[in-house]
C-alpha cells in the first residue's frame, strides 16, 4: 500500500494505492484519523485500490464515524472496481458519500 | 595515495635535512674504499658533529668502548657501513631537533621508533643481517609520520589517537588524516637524503613486502621492519591482546623466527630502548616492563570473556524469558479459543435443520454462527463476520453472538433484532470495527424463513427443483449507521436448503489460485447438495485445505436444510 497527500480548497485529499488489508490497513487509519483530527475535511481517494478486505473498510468507518461526531465532511473519491464490489457486497455504498472525482465534490459545493 | 602522488604533495625541499657533513660521510662510507684524507677533511670541517659521531661509535650500545678517537679509525674498526648507519641516526635524531609543535609529543615519537628500532636489531641477529643497518633502518621506518605531522601541524592533534593504534589501523588512520602515508613519504625523503638503494627499498615498503620485487636481504630487511613495527606496538597500542597475537605469528610466518624468541626479544626490548637512547642522547621515559604488559593483556582478556559470557548468559535468560511469555500467550490463546468454540453452538444431530462448520485462518475466529431453538419450535439462526482478525475480532464477535442469543430469546423478529443489536454494538464499537451478518428464524413445520442480510455475501437458496436463488444484503453491517433500520425479507424452502457463508469461501482460493467467487460456490454446492449436509461441509472445507496457499481468511459455512413436504 502506498499514499499520497494534497489539498484542493479545504479538503485534505488522500489517495491511497494497491492493497489496503489487515497488514497496511493500520497505516491508512492512522493517515486517516491524522488529517481528521487536524480538524481538515477528508476525500479518499481509493482509485488506486487493488485490493481492500474488512480491515481496511474499517478504517474507512472509523473515519466516517469521527468526521460525523466532529462535525467534518469524509467522502471516498474515485471509487476503484475492487472496492467498489467489496462496498457494494457489504452495502456500505449507500452508507459512504462517494464522488467520481475531487472536481466533482468542488463543484457541487458551488 | 602512491609514491608519484605523495612526490606531488610532499616537495623536497619540505623536508629536514642532514649537516653537510653527515651527507658527506654517508657518500664517502657508500664507495667501496673510503680514503683516509677524504674523511679527515670532512671531520675537521664540522667538529661538533665529528665528536658526536664518536661519542655515540665510543658507547656501549654500540659496543666501541673509548676505542675510537676519529673518523677514518671508526672506518676501519667498525666497517663503512656501520659508520654510515650511526651518522644516519645522528642526522635523523637531530634533523628534528628544536622544533616544538603543540599537541605532538616528541619523548613518545622517539620511544617508539626506539622500540622499532631494537626489535630491528634483535630480529636482524637472528637472521644474520647487519644488526646496526636494521637498527638504522628500525629507527628510521616510520620518520615519514614525524615528517608529516611537521609539515601539518594543525592534525598534530591526532598523534595520541596515531600513537595507541596497531600498525595496520595507524596506516590507515594516518591516510584519512594526512591523506599520504609514512611509507611514501619515507621514499621522497630516501632521495632527497640519497639513502642507498637498499635500504630505502626496505623503508619505502614495509607496509607491502610481498608486493614488491626485492632481492632475499632487501625482503628480509622489510620484514624485519613490518615484525618490529608489530612488536614495538605491544608497548604503545591499546589493544594488546591483538597486537600480541599478530607480533607472534608474523615473525614466525615471514622470518621463521619461533615464538619463544619472539617474546625473549619482547622481554628484552625496555632494557635495549634504555640504553640505545641513552647512547644517542636522546630522552625516553621509565619503560614499562613486558611481564607487566602480558599481565594486564591477561587480565583483559579474562575480563572480556567474563564479559560475553555474562552476554551469553543474559541472552539465554532473555530468550526463555521470551519462550515463557510466548508459551503464556499461546495458553491463553488456547483458552480463548476453547471459550470461542463453546459460543458455538452443539451439533443438533442428523435430523436437525441447521449445520455449520468454521475453520479459522489464525488462532482466533472472526467469523462466527449460531443457532438454537426457541420454545414454538422455530428456530433462530445467524451468521457473521467481524471486520479484521485475531483477538480484537473475537472479542466482538463473543460480544454480537451473546447479544443475539439473549435479545434473540425476547424478540421474535430478526428485523428488529438485528436493529437491536446494531444500536448496541455502535454505542460501543472501537476502530470502526463491524459485523457483517446475516440473521433469520425458521419455521421447520411451514419452511417459512424471515431474513435479514446485513452486509454478508447473499445467502444462496437451493431449491428442491434445482433453481437457485441469492438473497442479497440490503442494509449496511452491524455497527455502522446508528438508527439503520434492518428490513426481514419472509421466503419459503419448499423443502430446499439454504447455504450461508462468509466471505473467507467466496474470496477463497481454488487450487489454481483464482478466487472462488459467489458463482463459483453455487456451482459446488448444486454438486454437493445431494450429499448429507455434515458431508457436504467436510467436502467444501476440503476444497480450500487442497489450495497450496495457506487460508487468508476465516471460513464459515451454515447449511439450513428444510424437511418441510418431503
Amino acid at each position: 500500500m502506498e499514499y499520497e497527500i494534497k489539498t484542493e480548497g479545504q479538503y485534505t485529499i488522500l489517495m491511497i494505492s494497491g492493497e489496503v488489508d489487515l497488514y497496511y490497513s493500520p497505516r491508512a487509519r492512522e493517515q486517516i484519523l491524522k488529517h481528521l483530527g487536524d480538524k481538515k475535511h477528508l476525500l479518499v481517494d481509493l482509485s488506486g485500490v487493488e485490493y481492500i478486505d474488512s480491515s481496511g473498510v474499517a478504517s474507512l468507518v472509523e473515519g466516517l464515524q469521527l468526521a460525523k461526531s466532529s462535525q467534518l465532511e469524509f467522502g471516498l473519491i474515485g471509487v476503484s472496481d475492487a472496492a467498489m464490489q467489496v462496498l457494494q457486497l457489504a452495502r456500505l455504498d449507500k452508507v459512504f458519500p462517494i464522488h467520481a472525482s475531487v472536481s466533482e465534490r468542488l463543484d457541487s459545493n458551488k | 595515495m602512491s609514491a608519484d602522488a605523495a612526490l606531488k604533495t610532499i616537495k623536497p625541499s619540505d623536508l629536514p635535512s642532514p649537516p653537510q657533513a653527515a651527507i658527506e660521510i654517508m657518500r664517502a662510507c657508500s664507495t667501496r674504499e673510503p680514503r683516509t684524507r677524504e674523511l679527515s677533511r670532512i671531520a675537521s670541517s664540522d667538529p661538533q658533529l665529528t665528536a658526536e659521531i664518536l661519542r655515540v661509535v665510543n658507547s656501549p650500545f654500540f659496543g666501541m668502548a673509548n676505542k675510537i678517537q676519529s673518523i677514518p679509525r671508526a672506518v676501519t674498526v667498525l666497517g663503512q657501513r656501520a659508520l654510515r648507519s650511526l651518522v644516519l641516526c645522528i642526522s635523523v635524531r637531530d634533523s628534528m631537533s628544536g622544533r616544538e609543535i603543540p599537541g605532538f609529543d616528541t619523548t613518545q615519537y622517539w620511544e617508539d621508533a626506539l622500540r622499532r628500532a631494537v626489535a630491528a636489531r634483535m630480529l636482524g641477529q637472528l637472521v644474520r643481517l647487519d644488526p646496526d643497518e636494521c637498527f638504522t633502518a628500525g629507527l628510521l621506518q616510520d620518520f615519514g609520520m614525524l615528517v608529516m605531522i611537521y609539515l601539518q601541524p594543525e592534525w598534530a592533534g591526532m598523534w595520541s589517537e596515531l600513537h595507541q593504534q596497531d600498525p595496520v589501523s595507524r596506516y590507515s588512520l594516518e591516510r584519512d588524516t594526512f591523506e599520504n602515508t609514512h611509507d611514501n613519504v619515507i621514499k621522497v625523503l630516501s632521495k632527497a637524503w640519497s639513502l642507498p638503494e637498499d635500504l630505502a627499498l626496505a623503508l619505502g615498503s614495509h607496509h607491502h613486502c610481498d608486493d614488491v620485487v626485492m632481492q632475499e636481504e632487501q625482503s628480509k630487511l622489510c620484514k624485519i621492519l613490518y615484525s618490529s613495527d608489530w612488536m614495538a606496538a605491544v608497548f604503545s597500542a591499546s589493544d594488546k591482546n591483538l597486537v600480541l597475537d599478530q607480533c607472534r605469528e608474523l615473525p614466525n610466518e615471514c622470518l621463521g623466527i619461533s615464538q619463544d624468541k619472539v617474546d625473549e626479544i619482547l622481554a628484552a626490548m625496555p632494557e635495549q630502548v634504555a640504553e640505545a637512547a641513552s647512547a644517542l642522547g636522546l630522552h625516553v621515559t621509565q619503560q614499562q616492563d613486558f611481564e607487566q604488559i602480558m599481565r594486564d593483556a591477561n587480565v583483559r582478556l579474562v575480563e572480556e570473556n567474563t564479559t560475553y559470557q555474562e552476554l551469553t548468559w543474559k541472552l539465554e535468560k532473555a530468550l526463555k524469558e521470551r519462550d515463557r511469555l510466548a508459551e503464556e500467550l499461546n495458553k491463553e490463546l488456547e483458552l480463548a479459543r476453547e471459550i470461542q468454540q463453546s459460543l458455538q453452538p452443539k451439533d443438533g444431530g442428523d435430523d436437525f435443520p441447521l449445520t455449520g462448520i468454521n475453520i479459522a485462518a489464525k488462532e482466533l475466529s472472526g467469523d462466527f454462527y449460531d443457532f438454537f431453538s426457541l420454545p414454538d419450535g422455530r428456530i433462530y439462526f445467524n451468521i457473521g463476520d467481524v471486520s479484521g482478525k485475531g483477538v480484537y475480532a473475537a472479542l466482538l464477535m463473543a460480544k454480537t453472538i451473546s447479544l443475539f442469543h439473549c435479545l434473540g430469546k425476547q424478540i421474535h423478529d430478526p428485523g428488529i433484532l438485528l436493529s437491536q443489536i446494531n444500536d448496541e454494538i455502535c454505542e460501543t464499537s472501537i476502530r470502526g470495527m463491524f459485523i457483517t451478518m446475516i440473521a433469520g428464524l425458521y419455521n421447520p413445520k411451514t419452511g417459512n424463513v424471515s431474513l435479514v442480510n446485513a452486509g454478508n455475501p447473499p445467502a444462496l437458496v437451493l431449491k428442491a427443483d434445482g433453481k437457485v436463488g441469492a438473497f442479497e444484503a440490503d442494509a449496511p453491517p452491524i455497527g455502522v449507521v446508528p438508527g439503520a433500520e434492518f428490513t426481514k425479507k419472509e421466503l419459503n424452502l419448499k423443502g430446499g436448503s439454504l447455504y450461508m457463508f462468509s466471505d473467507g469461501v467466496s474470496e477463497g482460493r481454488t487450487a489454481s489460485g483464482e478466487m472462488l467467487g459467489i458463482r463459483g460456490f453455487m456451482k459446488m454446492i448444486l454438486k454437493l447438495n445431494k450429499l448429507a449436509p455434515k458431508e457436504q461441509l467436510k467436502k467444501i472445507v476440503g476444497f480450500f485445505q487442497q489450495s497450496s496457499e495457506p487460508i487468508r481468511d476465516d471460513i464459515t459455512v451454515l447449511l439450513l436444510r428444510d424437511h418441510h413436504g418431503k
